[in-house]
């Protein structure tokens, strides 16, 4: 068990010792083309009478509304060391969640064996939340309409591991290649097909065909008896056609610099200075100092720094920052979320004013607004709860390098691997990779290692200018935890200065040490 | 399904899947099938927040064809579908390249399982009723209220309590079976600070044996306690002074140090400690154990992944490293014995002195009590981590720290250890008490 009150990012590239890709499965069990629906019934037998049964069983004692998450995923990881592609794993997830609402609370059961009886054994654990007279199913159902945030072709099945074999193969080759001072290469394919239907008491069914994945390449460099080492990736939610010469270049590329420039690399000093956070994959920064805080479940039990905080200002004029679920083939895009809400794009902060939390349906009623389609869960083992997608700072007017001119002295931020953030006290943390000391308003000097500490809602005030270059990040392994689940999320940022956070070196400023 | 039953039932599974793996042109196979039951209640403010109760299986199979390896897991134990799952295990393995390291280990390293009764089921879990969970997490959420007082905005309170067996058998001789239980409760509390601060402190307690949890009345008050630790936390300058990991949190950083003793670390080229063997990496005063033969321990076990006798060992000596983590597979590649790839209870042995007396004696020092965020380099031994604590001056309580950092090389950081206090944390595989360091950097203003 771990306590609830923080929140943390895992970026795949973490650059701690133990292993860095997920495991993995290869298919088992052919899916249906998306553009097909009624899987489980096809599959499963799984028809409108069962779920009505299984709703009113789930709602026999009472509650506001109950709903089904039924969910078959199969995921498979291929890696290669050693220049073999030696390793294939897999996974089979198959199961149902019930979960029976009352006001705020949940009872939640879950089976993992799609039987009448299975199922209404589930059903009959969440129903023991309340005691009261039955709750009304809705008689009919409808099927919900959305948008395709994924181009998966009709006939996505997963991708074939043989298809895959050779591009392992290609990046550990491009990695060698590079430089003669790389000398260990593990790559990996990570990629999920997950198949997934919501039937709500209120009437809902809504299905989706939802791929993700990513190819990744992490790398040992040696120079003169010293190692470094550095990853990449790149994914989402795409297909087999995403995975080009091109991507595969830029991933062997990015890891065979970032480990070389790392040579070069020192700790910075530590003690609060200036920093500016390059383009894209730094937006770790805006998802842990400030989204995990507008999460509206945090907020509607009065547990986040942002309670009280709608309709005020939160940061500067020029700063809007947006969740977004609709963004095409990125790692946090939903085409419906898991209570059964279309994707939608949901402005956080406009003009520098917070303007909505991300919520659930629970939430959602508690405030009496809208879903914003944030409901999501890591399996049918889990209930829902308020996440977030992609989130990211829309561009501003600067040029990126007079944010660094402004900055004076401090540090440039490149790569970050792994945020926490303590939810109450808006305290965060996030761990450099790789970045750049900023002296006399110019980068020079490579700095690595290094932990930045701060407050977010403090530091969203101490934004002081932002760039016109919003980039996000393209990787699919980002995995955001939240009370123990996991959900893949993206994010994204212009160049933007910081007026001051805490660099945790090892050296005071000035060189004292 | 009882225990003897659930057994019967996947040892048959077991020898089918074996077989059926060996038909389809395995030349070896090993399989792992398990199942947990689990009920898990939290309370908000007095009134149930979730309930939720289950039991899932699992059947993981990895097969070995002339060198080549699939692994894959499952919830499907039907025949009927587990045909086709072998079948496509078998054919994904065909196809990955020969690799003459991949082989199930040679069963001599199989002799030797200890015959001791580990306690890791407490046979009264069975008798746990709805009430009786229902019962703990109010009294636990009570404690808490009442301590926390009219600071409280929030308290959540809960328990969770399950059952695991599993059974796992290769084709080159490895049986093995395991009955565990684990019972877990604790509260987090959530309290009102300066202007918008909350900051939520908690205190989560587990054991293998339900009997072997602390009086619930005090967990639900140290929830509160150390959530009103937390009020006022704020960074002061800069400073190289003495701090104190609290026992609770040591295993943060002493992972940075345990997971580049690992095979694949060292063989990858991935572990600043691969040329370390026999040297010093510490003061004299770390001790590193790994024990499996804890009765009840929350990491105790018969048997490695590797199906390996679990055996008693120490990795570091007085500072010296004696031993590294080595799976089979590793130990193939490396030319080296294997050791066993993983750990069970890690522990540093007590020294003598209470945690009070050693802030009395210490002046100026940080009693780190959280760690946030964070990173540790395992090629390079460099991390960097957040902290949160207290600040004392010759035992006097200074002031709460909050958005502070320390950052170093474990090379360096660990011969800054100058005592071991007498406080091991008892609810976790990680047996360590609070650790004394001394002259680290504390970034701060």
């Amino acid at each position: 068990m771990k306590p609830i009150s923080r929140r943390k990012f895992i970026k795949d590239t973490a650059i701690a010792g133990s292993l860095l890709f997920l495991p993995g499965l290869e298919a088992s069990m052919s899916l249906d083309s998306k553009q097909s629906s009624n899987y489980f019934l096809k599959e499963f037998g799984i028809d409108e009478a069962l779920c009505q049964k299984l709703l009113a069983k789930a709602l026999s004692k009472g509650g506001d509304f109950a709903d089904l998450y039924f969910e078959y995923s199969v995921s498979n990881y291929l890696g290669l060391e050693d220049a073999k592609v030696n390793q294939s794993y897999g996974d089979i997830s198959l199961g149902v969640g019930i979960r029976t609402v009352k006001g705020d609370r949940i009872g939640y059961g879950f089976t993992q064996v799609l039987t009448p009886e299975s199922m209404l054994s589930a059903a009959s654990t969440a129903s023991t939340l309340c005691n009261l007279n039955a709750s009304p199913v809705s008689k009919t159902f409808q099927k919900l309409k959305t948008a395709d945030y994924y181009h998966v072709p009709p006939e996505f099945n997963g991708i074939p591991a043989k298809e895959k074999l050779p591009l392992l193969q290609t990046v550990n080759q491009k990695c060698f290649s590079l430089s003669p001072e790389v000398v260990k290469v593990i790559a990996g394919f990570s990629n999920q097909v997950k198949r997934i239907m919501i039937v709500s008491s209120d009437g809902i069914i809504a299905e989706d065909l939802i791929p993700s994945g990513f190819l990744a390449a992490s790398v040992v460099a040696e120079r003169n008896g010293k190692r470094e080492q550095a990853s990449w990736n790149l994914g989402g939610r795409r297909d087999f056609s995403f995975y080009t010469d091109k991507v595969i270049t830029e991933i062997a590329d990015k890891a065979v610099n970032n480990a070389l420039t790392l040579f070069e690399a020192n700790q910075p000093p530590a003690g609060e200075m200036p920093v500016v956070l390059g383009p894209g994959i730094t937006g770790i920064l805006l998802h842990e100092a400030i989204g995990h805080g507008m999460e509206a479940d945090f907020n509607r039990k009065k547990i986040s720094t942002y309670t009280s905080m709608i309709g005020k200002k939160v940061a500067e004029p020029f700063i809007t920052i947006v969740d977004d679920g609709t963004n095409m083939n990125l790692a946090g895009s939903i085409n419906v979320d898991d209570e059964g809400i279309p994707g939608k794009k949901t402005i956080l902060v406009e003009n520098g004013i917070l303007t909505s939390y991300i919520h659930d349906k629970i939430s959602a009623k508690h405030y009496g607004v809208e879903p914003t389609g944030n409901g999501r869960r890591q399996d049918f083992q889990n209930y829902p709860i308020p996440r977030m997608r992609n989130t990211f700072m829309l561009a501003g007017s600067a040029n990126p390098d007079d944010v660094i001119r402004e900055a004076g002295n401090g540090i440039y931020i490149e790569d970050v691997s792994n945020g926490q953030v303590k939810i109450g006290e808006g305290d965060f943390a996030f761990y450099v990779s790789k970045g750049r000391l900023i002296e006399n308003g110019k980068l020079t000097s490579p700095i690595k290692d290094v932990n930045i500490m701060g407050n977010g809602p403090k530091m969203l005030t101490n934004i002081t200018m932002v760039a016109n270059d919003l980039d996000m990040y393209y990787g699919g392994a980002g995995q955001c935890g939240k009370n123990g689940q996991g959900v893949p999320v993206s994010f994204g940022l212009p160049t933007c200065l910081v007026k001051s956070l805490t660099v945790g070196g090892t050296q005071q400023k000035g060189g004292q040490s | 399904m009882n225990n003897q039953s659930s057994q019967k039932e996947f040892q048959e599974l077991a020898n089918w899947t074996l077989d059926q793996a060996k038909k389809a042109g395995a030349n070896d196979s090993r399989v792992n099938i398990s199942r947990r039951r689990f009920v898990e209640i939290n309370y908000r403010d007095r009134s149930p927040e979730v309930i939720k109760e289950a039991t899932t299986q699992g059947l993981y199979l990895e097969v070995f064809i002339n060198n080549r390896f699939a692994g894959k897991s499952t919830p499907d134990f039907r025949k009927s579908t587990m045909t086709g799952f072998i079948t496509e295990l078998i054919d994904n393995a065909r196809i990955m390249e020969e690799d003459p390291f991949r082989t199930l280990p040679d069963p001599k390293y199989y002799a030797g399982r200890t015959e001791t009764d580990l306690q890791l089921a407490d046979p009264s879990q069975s008798g746990l009723t709805p009430e009786k969970r229902h019962e703990m997490v109010k009294e636990v959420e009570n404690a808490c209220l009442k301590k926390g007082g009219s600071r409280v905005i929030s308290v959540e309170a809960g328990e969770y309590d399950e059952t695991y067996e599993e059974y796992v058998k290769s084709s080159n001789g490895f049986v093995g079976a395991n009955q565990t239980t684990q019972c877990w409760t604790g509260a987090s509390m959530t309290a009102q600070d300066e202007g918008e601060r909350r900051p939520a402190g908690y205190h989560w307690v587990g054991s293998r044996y339900r009997s072997d949890l602390p009086d619930l009345d005090e967990v639900g008050n140290t929830a509160a306690v150390r959530t009103l630790d937390l009020l006022g936390g704020k960074k002061i300058a800069s400073e190289i002074l003495p701090i104190i990991i609290e026992n609770r949190i040591t295993p943060n950083v002493l992972g940075g140090l345990l997971n580049p003793m690992s095979g694949r670390s060292i063989q990858q080229k991935r572990s600043f400690l691969s040329d370390k063997k026999g040297e010093l990496l510490g003061s004299k005063l770390l001790t590193v154990q790994d024990d499996p033969f804890l009765l009840r321990g929350l990491g105790s076990n018969y048997y490695d992944g590797d199906g390996f006798p679990t055996k008693k060992r120490e990795l570091i000596t007085n500072g010296t490293l004696n031993d590294f983590l080595i799976d089979w597979y590793y130990s193939r590649k490396l030319g080296w014995e294997p050791t066993s790839g993983s750990t069970t209870n890690i522990i540093i042995p007590s020294g003598n002195r209470s945690l009070e007396t050693i802030i009395k004696d210490l002046g100026r020092c940080i009693l780190i009590t959280e760690f946030i965020g964070g990173n540790s380099n395992s090629t390079t031994g460099d991390f960097s981590v957040g902290i949160i604590g207290k600040l004392f001056d010759k035992g006097q309580f200074v002031q709460n720290i909050a958005e502070m950092n320390i950052a170093d090389n474990h090379l360096k950081f660990w011969k800054k250890l100058v005592e071991v206090a007498n406080d091991p944390w008892e609810y976790s595989q990680f047996r360590i008490p609070s650790l004394v360091f001394d002259g680290v950097m504390v970034a701060g203003i």
